[in-house]
């Protein structure tokens, strides 16, 4: 397109879109660029490419319904996902899990946030070409994998929790298992970094490209690890503990620049202070009951349904009706690998939900790209755009 | 008893060819194989079909779990994955397709050269899965023609592998006059796989 | 901190204090309730929200975010809500929920502003928290809400043909909607010129053939007719 800049000059811009189908928009997303030449003068950047309607869906079943959708948010680190709506609608009952569940959703939640960031920095080397890591991460990633299998026979959409407690115990040597897998994250941390932390293409491509500084992330309402590459030292482990997080000595990681080389490294050392809080949570790990004996959210004993007709009209009620919390709205959000997950809750009172809407963390991530990548190189945005980790299933719900 | 082991037949008597066995793989030995053009180009097409991942969500993770070294597509010949229509073989369709994206799916498919194929991988690419509302198209077959389903939501990498397999022996059945047919879609055999 | 910590004499020091005690929803609540005539939300059970008029929504935010013991400097979320069917409700039809935080002290707060259902706008933040812009697009887009004053009004999550609001509870979980041709988003790459001072003059072949400014094609400025009416509860909406 012919345009007039603002010094006057007449510049022949040429469009071009990134995406919705490319390389570096993992999932569907939409970048329509105006380059002079090869810098972005002005970017307008599209969502809904996977809108498949997750709050519309959720409002036709029951609380338990929601939780195999909610899997689907960021797929990346479902377990992540499904802790945090059942944390939200746990609090509208006003119930507190078991000391065993807390351990066991903690060290869950930590190994989610690291399979997350081995994703976000893999895909985000392999745009900059740098494909041995995707190798090196994704042999971790399966190892992961593993234990999930193990845990309920699924290696992406787990469905693991239920709303007051899990599906069921973990297996007996989950503890080893993890464990195991903890020195394996390390040392793939430490491989990387080794390839690409002092690497000179590496650098060139991630420094000081696509900056954000700390009052702009912030007023982009920017949360999680994009806002600790902008210096903000704000983590609601820290901040808002739950689950205990405040009796676990772990450090939040916080760039300087909050260029894209921040955020990658950012990521990598958080892996590291994850494995250091998984270990200390499986130190804590005590036998006990996992599930809530509330029986507004419990299954009773199977013994006990058959032997006892006020638990078998229990279970009847709560397998064909659901859970009902209490009328009123809840706004509820842990620390998700990506950021503030959050879900406002509206109950009428019923069994299923009146409305949920979801804090999805790279919604604001993505809403500043447009105005983070005005002056860059369009060879920037595949850098830049991996940085922030846009996860599609979120985004668009 | 004992036993006798069976005479074998005898062989072909060593010495030259005689004069009335004519035709080319008497004149030129073993240093030439020959075979049909059509199983000739099927061999080639299966064996290094170049996919082109139509990655939205869920199952695109998984497929690049297939990639990895673990499960390691490229033993079957389809590891080199290629982001321009117009390189790729086989598209895989591996996540929700929604209707904001669905015009877009028809464009890339349009632009992949033929022969191609497609494979549908997951629930929601297949049938729109649990997504039953008003944003998600229920199956991509409502709008491209699809070879090869995966099951499973999201499908193993051994789904994938599975897929990629079927697809090899479909291509190996296929004949030139069917793949050539250019400007109509050919008739598609469809093949289910997975759980 | 670890290997990326910065040593303290950095200006921007101030962002990696450990947070600060907050005011409780007490405090919160005398504060909106004595300035901005604010309410404490009926079905507040576990969060602090209050109900703001929709004419004070501005002023009650501008204070939150700018006064030095409030500083909710981040709106996390906009959250559109329809009442249709919720029992026994008696009032607006819908209501729109903010979600503030503050990354300087440790409080929370939501605010609630109250829409009839043939009146359905409320001014935009847009001016006040950049990503109030997306926000409102993506409510406007699920419920049907107006905001007045925003400068580009499209929808976010649902392409550019649909008809209606489909989180409304009027709409069915199953119309689906086709479309026929993406959206060639020139509108919006030129707001973003112009906003930078760009003057579009010929937009060549990626406009597809529409010269700038014609009738239907605004350059998203504020006020422009990209603008939905805002007599916005009919706008489209199945009945």
């Amino acid at each position: 397109m012919k345009a007039l800049s603002p010094a006057g000059e007449l510049v022949e811009l040429m469009t071009i879109n990134v995406g919705p189908s490319h390389p570096a928009t993992h999932g569907a997303l939409r970048a329509h660029c105006a380059l002079d030449g090869e810098t972005i003068i002005a970017a307008a950047c599209e969502m809904g490419y996977l809108h498949r309607g997750f709050e519309k869906m959720i409002e036709q079943g029951t609380y338990q319904m929601v939780l195999p959708y909610t899997d689907r948010l960021n797929y990346c680190s479902a377990m992540m996902n499904n802790i945090a709506f059942c944390k939200a609608v746990e609090r509208m009952f006003g119930v507190t899990v078991p000391e065993r569940c807390v351990r066991v959703r903690v060290v869950l939640l930590e190994l989610s946030r690291i399979i997350d960031h081995l994703v976000c920095v893999c895909a985000n080397l392999v745009d900059l070409g740098a494909l041995t890591n995707f190798w090196y991460f994704f042999n971790v990633r399966e190892e992961v994998y593993k234990i999930w299998e193990k845990l309920c026979g699924a290696r992406l959409t787990n469905t693991v929790t239920r709303i007051g407690g899990m599906y069921r115990d973990v297996y007996p040597a989950f503890a080893d298992d993890v464990l195991a897998v903890l020195p394996l994250v390390e040392s793939a941390v430490a491989e990387v970094r080794g390839l690409v932390e002092k690497n000179r293409i590496f650098i060139d491509r991630t420094k000081d490209i696509g900056v954000v500084t700390a009052d702009q992330a912030i007023a982009w309402g920017w949360t999680g690890p994009c806002l600790r590459a902008s210096g903000v030292d704000r983590d609601l482990r820290k901040d808002e503990p739950y689950y205990g997080y405040d009796e676990y000595t772990f450090d939040t990681v916080i760039g300087q620049t909050g260029d894209t080389y921040d955020r990658i490294m950012v990521r990598m050392i958080e892996m590291l202070e994850s494995a250091s809080i998984c270990r200390q949570a499986l130190a804590k790990l005590k036998p006990g009951p996992i599930n809530t004996s509330d029986a507004r959210l419990s299954l009773p004993s199977r013994s006990q349904v058959y032997h006892d007709m006020e638990a078998l009209i229990n279970s009847f009620k709560l397998i064909y009706e659901g859970v009902r919390p209490p009328a009123g709205e809840c706004y509820d959000a842990l620390e998700a690998a990506n950021g503030e997950l959050g879900f406002l809750i509206v109950s009428d009172g019923g069994t299923n939900p009146y409305r949920i809407k979801v804090r999805p963390p790279c919604f604001t991530q993505w809403a500043a790209f447009g105005p983070m990548m005005q002056g860059a190189m369009l060879s920037d945005v595949a850098a830049a755009l991996g940085s922030i980790n846009i996860i599609a299933g979120e985004l668009d719900r | 008893m004992t036993y006798k082991p069976v005479p074998l037949p005898p062989g072909p008597a060593p010495g030259p060819a005689k004069p009335d066995q004519r035709g080319s793989e008497n004149l030129l030995g073993d240093t030439v194989v020959t075979s049909t053009a059509e199983a000739l180009i099927n061999w080639g097409r299966r064996n290094s079909l170049w996919p082109f991942p139509f990655g939205t969500a869920c199952c695109a993770i998984e497929f690049m779990g297939t990639v990895s070294s673990m499960h390691d597509l490229s033993r079957f010949g389809a590891e080199l994955v290629r982001f321009s229509p117009r390189q790729a073989d086989v598209i895989i369709i591996a996540g929700t397709i929604t209707y904001k994206q669905a015009p877009i799916l028809r464009q890339i498919y349009d632009q992949m050269c033929e022969p191609k194929w497609v494979i549908s991988a997951g629930a929601c690419a297949t049938s729109g899965g649990f997504y039953d509302c008003y944003c998600t198209v229920p199956g991509i077959d409502e709008i491209i023609p699809v070879d090869i389903y995966i099951a499973g939501c999201p499908p193993r990498p051994e789904a994938f592998l599975e897929a990629i397999v079927q697809l090899q022996k479909k291509v190996d059945r296929e004949t030139l006059r069917v793949s050539q047919a250019l400007g109509t879609e050919p008739r598609r055999d469809r093949i289910a796989v997975g759980a | 901190m670890s290997a990326h910590a910065v040593p303290a004499a950095d200006p921007s020091a101030a962002h990696r204090e450990p947070i600060k005690a907050g005011l409780d929803a007490a405090a919160l609540e005398k504060i909106l309730v004595e300035q901005f005539s604010a309410k404490r939300d009926t079905r507040d059970r576990w969060n602090l929200t209050l109900i703001v008029a929709r004419d004070r929504l501005r002023d009650a935010v501008r204070h939150l975010r700018d006064d030095a013991a409030l500083r909710f400097n981040q709106l996390l979320d906009v959250a559109g809500i329809d009442y249709l069917a919720y029992p026994g409700h008696r009032g607006a039809r819908y209501a729109v929920t903010y979600l503030f935080k503050s990354t300087v002290f440790r409080h929370r707060l939501a605010l609630k502003v109250e829409l009839d259902e043939d009146d359905a706008v409320v001014a935009t933040l847009s001016d006040l928290f950049p990503i109030a812009d997306w926000a409102e697009r993506e409510t406007w887009d699920q419920i049907g809400i107006v905001f007045s004053g925003h400068p580009n009004l499209k929808r976010l999550l649902n392409h550019h043909e649909f008809v209606g609001h489909p989180l409304r509870k009027d709409y069915p979980c199953q119309k689906r909607q086709k479309l026929s041709v993406n959206d060639p988003m020139i509108d919006q790459l030129e707001g973003v010129l112009l906003a930078q001072g760009w003057q579009v003059l010929d937009r060549g072949a990626t406009g597809n053939g529409i010269p700038p400014g014609a009738p239907g094609t605004s350059l998203a400025g504020p006020g422009s007719e990209s603008q939905p009416a805002p007599t916005g509860s009919n706008t489209g909406a199945p009945r």
